[in-house]
């Protein structure tokens, strides 16, 4: 304590002349408009800075929770956009003009959607196995369908699965026509090109080129009319000469199908017996 | 004792109304405008204690800002320069010159007294003008009213000197 009395002894005028600067400040900032604005101009702008570099100093320290969070944040985002990926792959492949014009023909029609359990391209008469059966509505000589295109005819079924007849085995044979016209022909394998189909017996007064699209006719209870199936890739004469024989370009890739539907058609059974009964009439 | 302190209050009454009556409405080419009352500061002996020179030097300078309409800029200046005197009244004057000198053109010699005036008045009139500018803004007019206003108030300071300095030897 005395030291600090003989320290105010020694230096007071230095307290006294800090005192009256003090003063003297404050009068001038008190009165005088100029540079009371000024100094508040500096000074909030001086302790807005001192409050930046303050915020910045703690958002540093901050950055490793910040580091945390945007990782979790990252890993949930990166699971909804595949999640979201997912969906409009999904709908994108549905909403192409070939599934559009199919959901169109396709209305009153029954579609159980199955996935191929096994399949073939390589042989000559290849079979598809799908994983629904008679316990999900499916019946032998129903069409079975793909998002871009006709796949085959179920060949026989059990509870749970069902052998499909597809279009790359030589005993199937689908009614086809050329879109825009009614000639119709049918579409077969020839057991060469997974890729490839033949359609014959179109007449040589049909209009045509090369491109053109070959679509379902029709005239049977297994296909609705309008299904895509391909499109005219090179014309031929047939064996006789008297039509034309058509390369159809397929627009289903046999070897990577995955997904289909059945199609359930709510008369086919109906037509189909009477179609028996007409033919055992026909036969006495 | 008393009589100083009447010498004193007689010096501050005179420079303070010779400063509202007179030199506050001289402003040479817009910039110089003289502030003679730093002169009363100048006037103080050797010795005097240390917080009687802040003191008279603040309620100087607050009378000359009262009548100016510059509260505060006086002040300062004059409390700084307060400061500032006794220190450089030391420098100024001979080891053994007498410990209750009364500086003056006489007692220091002239070149002595023309250095403390010269930079006494340069710090008072730099900082009242810095004071009254607040910004290097317009740092060039600042120098100019700076430097002209030291001048003018230097030399109204040494005349008031000389002035002092006749009247004295015609006493003695």
């Amino acid at each position: 304590m005395n030291a600090l009395y003989q320290f105010l002894a020694k230096y007071y005028h230095w307290l006294l002349f800090v005192a009256l600067e003090g003063i003297s400040i404050t009068l001038l900032f008190q009165f005088n408009y100029y540079q009371n604005s000024i100094w508040l101009t500096t000074a909030n702008s001086a302790v807005g800075r001192a409050i930046d570099w303050q915020q910045q100093a703690l958002r540093y320290i901050h950055l490793g929770d910040v580091n945390k969070a945007l990782m979790q944040r990252n890993i949930l985002l990166q699971q909804n956009n595949r999640i979201l990926a997912e969906e409009i792959a999904q709908l994108t492949h549905d909403s192409t003009l070939s599934e559009r014009r199919q959901k169109a023909q396709l209305e009153g029609i029954r579609l159980i959607p199955a996935r191929v359990t096994t399949n073939s391209v390589m042989h000559r008469d290849n079979l598809m196995t799908i994983n629904v059966g008679s316990l999900d509505g499916v019946e032998p000589e129903m069409g079975v369908i793909s998002g871009t295109g006709v796949v085959g005819i179920v060949y026989m079924t059990s509870s749970h699965y069902s052998i499909v007849l597809p279009l790359l085995n030589s005993r199937s044979n689908i009614s086809c026509r050329l879109r825009g016209t009614d000639y119709p022909g049918s579409l077969k394998w020839d057991g060469s090109n997974p890729l490839y189909a033949t359609l014959d017996n179109i007449p040589r007064h049909a209009r045509f080129k090369i491109g053109d699209i070959v679509e379902t006719s029709g005239y049977s209870v297994v296909f609705p009319p309008g299904l895509f199936m391909g499109k005219i890739d090179k014309v031929e004469n047939s064996d006789d000469g008297l039509s034309y024989k058509l390369r159809v370009h397929l627009s289903i890739d046999f070897a990577r199908l995955q997904d289909v539907c059945v199609v359930a058609q709510d008369f086919q059974a109906e037509v189909r017996e009477l179609e028996q009964r007409a033919d055992s009439l026909l036969e006495r | 004792m008393f009589p100083q302190f009447l010498r004193r209050l007689f010096w501050l009454v005179l420079l303070v109304v010779a400063q509202m009556v007179i030199f506050n409405y001289i402003h040479l080419f817009g910039y110089a405008t003289p502030l003679v009352y730093v002169y009363f500061l100048l006037l103080f002996p050797l010795g005097t204690s240390r917080w009687s020179i802040l003191l008279w030097g603040f309620v100087c300078g607050f009378l000359c800002d009262v009548v100016s309409l510059s509260l505060g800029m006086g002040a300062a200046s004059m409390t700084l320069v307060a400061f500032v005197q006794p220190l450089l009244l030391k420098i100024m004057v001979q080891k053994d010159a007498p410990e209750d000198l009364q500086p003056g053109l006489r007692t220091m010699g002239f070149w002595s007294y023309t250095n403390y005036t010269a930079i006494l008045t340069a710090l008072f009139c730099l900082c009242y003008f810095l004071l009254q500018a607040f910004t290097f803004n317009h740092a060039k007019d600042l120098a100019i009213a700076c430097g002209s206003s030291w001048l003018l108030t230097f030399v109204l300071c040494m005349v008031f000197e000389g002035l002092r300095d006749h009247k004295t030897s015609e006493l003695t």
